[in-house]
């Protein structure tokens, strides 16, 4: 496991870097619809948040200092944000014991299941033939089943949301890595990372009826204005989003 | 360019080679207690930090043993080992996984596996293992880890940059064998903490009430096990005074000749809390035994039914060994099986699983009848068993088949 860190850390230092389209994708369970300002009570599970610099090798280097200032910024403006879609936000309420056991459960399942979205239907290279299906015909079907209702607070609300957030912001020495790199050999080597994903689950079915994921994002989620355009960018095209895409939808 | 490649692995062959072991002497008593530890700095700040979320994880999972007379015990040990007033810097974790390991977070955070539980004869041998994990915690080793691993991969990175100017095969030549150098050290690095961990560890337990000695028993076990369990496989008995490239650890033999030199003369007439470990463990071993048994390392398994039983055989003991034989399942295995699930039933006739293993035993081994009446009895002992439907299927003479 450890080798394995190192040796990722070290080829991240050759790699190439990937072309910047193909990285964001959003989908929506067919016939779902949330109108704005339909006053729906969303439940907000305890964001992943991860934030560090990336080191001249590409290890991460968590910062806990920028990763407190990050939660507390992203609550704020994730708040306001569902409350001009005419949302009611909750922050789901800290437990203990059993019921916490039971979050931590569906947690795992939630991270298991977006993980798959991500990596076997949403983008292109490793897709499961039968995503690949999926994809075609518009299908968008995955679920955590309908034991979500028996989480704590799911009672009095009507969505969950599940956010993720991992941000490596590239040092001084990644940087210069970086410029020497691509003036030198001309090897592009990707600085900093900044990845996450968000989803909104029905709290009675456990179907997974909205995600996002985005590969690179923008917004610096160590400052107040930054966390505002990053949960923009995470809730790009959230239901009932009051700017449509331009270009229709692709699946 | 070449030569300052050459230079820079040169540097780090000379930094490697310092870092060997040194003379071993009896291991000094633990520096006095300084008060709790808070993190200091950006990079030990967000290590700390990362772990605190983990551990909200780790407090909720489902692979934590939460027994409060367990959890009590291996908290107890920790403490007669290091101290009352270090131990409360730490929080345990009993994890329910059927490997010989623990470990401790920069936090403070301990994991403790059942394989380890299963592993250990008595305190002062739990003590050893925990005093060692402890020491990790206490000299902040997995900091000087991650900044060692940080400074490895960031001077590989511009050395491949480099290289790849210059696009030679002897710059390509100069970077593999900096590459090999670099990961080297980095292993030897993480070894030499094992080392200074291991030093920590006894020197704790020598100041302990405990049996120093013990310490090295623990890696005599390992190596006893290690070598069944090759054997069982027909593979050669593995070599336990090799250090391999990419070791982590000291070799097991290295380990054992250095605890014991590094344990006090003196504290070989210590007690080793054989009794109380084995009381606190007794309810437990039959299921961490019956984790180990589906790790289907035969001889491993085997060998540590054998040595729990040196003590006397008991009656879970000859169950596990019955399910291990069965779990085989060779003809002559269910042979073997079916007479070690006798002595089990002969030693406790109220072990329903006893009867269990006995009755599907004999059915495969041809003896229907004695099978389907020891099958009989199992639903008798315990009516509500989860397989009790797919039982019945097999032993239909009781009247409750469907």
């Amino acid at each position: 496991m450890k080798f394995y860190r190192i040796v990722v850390a070290a080829s991240l230092a050759v790699m190439v870097t990937c072309p910047a389209h193909g990285q964001e994708r959003t989908a929506v369970k067919a016939g779902f619809e949330l109108p704005p300002n339909s006053g729906k009570t969303i439940l907000v599970f305890r964001p992943t948040v991860r934030v560090g610099a990336q080191s001249t090798g590409g290890m991460f280097e968590p910062n806990g200092d920028w990763t407190d200032e990050a939660r507390k910024y992203i609550e704020i403006a994730l708040a306001a944000r569902q409350n001009g879609l005419g949302n009611r936000v909750v922050m789901a309420p800290e437990v203990y014991g059993a019921d916490a056991q039971l979050v931590a459960e569906y947690s795992a399942l939630f991270a298991a299941v977006s993980q798959s979205v991500i990596n076997y239907q949403f983008f292109v290279g490793n897709r499961l033939p039968t995503k690949k299906r999926d994809n075609k015909a518009n299908i968008f079907d995955w679920s955590l089943g309908s034991g979500v209702s028996a989480l704590p607070g799911a009672k009095d609300a009507d969505y969950a949301l599940f956010i993720y957030n991992k941000d490596a912001y590239g040092s001084t020495g990644r940087k210069l890595l970086q410029i020497v790199a691509l003036l030198g050999p001309g090897i592009a080597i990707k600085s900093g990372e900044h990845a996450g994903y968000a989803a909104l689950v029905d709290l009675k079915t456990g179907d997974v009826l909205w995600l996002n994921a985005d590969a690179s994002m923008g917004g610096d989620v160590r400052t107040a204005d930054g966390a505002i355009k990053r949960v923009g960018q995470l809730l790009e095209d959230f239901p009932g989003s009051a700017r449509p895409k331009v270009a229709p939808t692709q699946p | 360019m070449r030569r300052a490649v050459t230079f820079v692995v040169g540097l780090c062959l000379a930094s490697a080679s310092l870092a060997a072991p040194g003379g071993v002497k009896v291991a000094p008593p633990p520096p006095p207690y300084v008060g709790a530890y808070q993190p200091r700095g950006v990079d030990e700040i967000g290590l700390w930090k990362e772990n605190d979320e983990d551990e909200r994880v780790l407090a909720t999972s489902p692979m934590v043993i939460r027994d409060e007379a367990l959890n009590t015990y291996v908290k107890g040990v920790l403490c007669s080992a290091v101290g009352d007033d270090r131990c409360k810097s730490t929080r345990i974790y009993i994890l329910r996984t059927p490997v010989f390991n623990a470990n401790m977070s920069p936090n403070g955070t301990m994991r403790v596996f059942t394989g380890l539980l299963l592993r250990m004869h008595n305190e002062a041998e739990l003590a050893e293992v925990l005093a060692h994990e402890f020491g990790h915690f206490e000299l902040r080793h997995t900091l000087a880890r991650f900044k060692a691993q940080r400074s490895a991969t960031d001077l590989l990175s511009w050395a491949a940059v480099f290289a790849a100017m210059s696009n030679s095969y002897s710059a390509r030549s100069n970077f593999d064998s900096l590459q090999l150098s670099v990961y080297g050290r980095l292993y030897r690095f993480n070894r030499d903490e094992e080392r200074q961990a291991d030093v920590f560890g006894i020197g704790f337990l020598n100041a302990s009430k405990l049996r120093p000695q013990a310490a090295a028993n623990v890696w005599r076990n390992s190596m006893a096990e290690a070598t069944a369990s090759a054997s069982a496989r027909g593979l050669p008995r593995p070599k336990f005074d090799q250090i391999a490239f990419f070791a982590t650890h000291p070799p097991d033999a290295e380990r054992e000749m250095t605890l014991s030199a590094l344990a006090l003369p003196e504290g070989r007439t210590r007690e080793d809390g054989t009794d109380r470990y084995q009381r606190a463990m007794a309810t437990w071993l039959p299921l961490f035994l019956d984790d180990q048994i589906k790790l289907n390392d035969f001889g491993g398994s085997d060998f540590l039914i054998n040595a729990l039983a040196e003590g006397g055989w008991t009656a879970s003991l000859w169950l596990a060994r019955g399910d291990l034989y069965r779990a085989r399942g060779n003809p002559r295995d269910l042979v073997n099986a079916a007479e070690f699930y006798t002595n089990a039933v002969g030693l406790n006739p109220g072990l329903a699983e006893a009867h269990r293993g006995l009755g599907l035993s004999l059915l495969k081994t041809g003896r229907q009848s004695d099978g389907q009446a020891e099958l009989a009895r199992y639903l008798q002992l315990k009516p509500d068993a989860s397989d009790a439907a797919m039982i019945r299927m097999l032993a239909p003479s009781n009247g409750n088949d469907r």
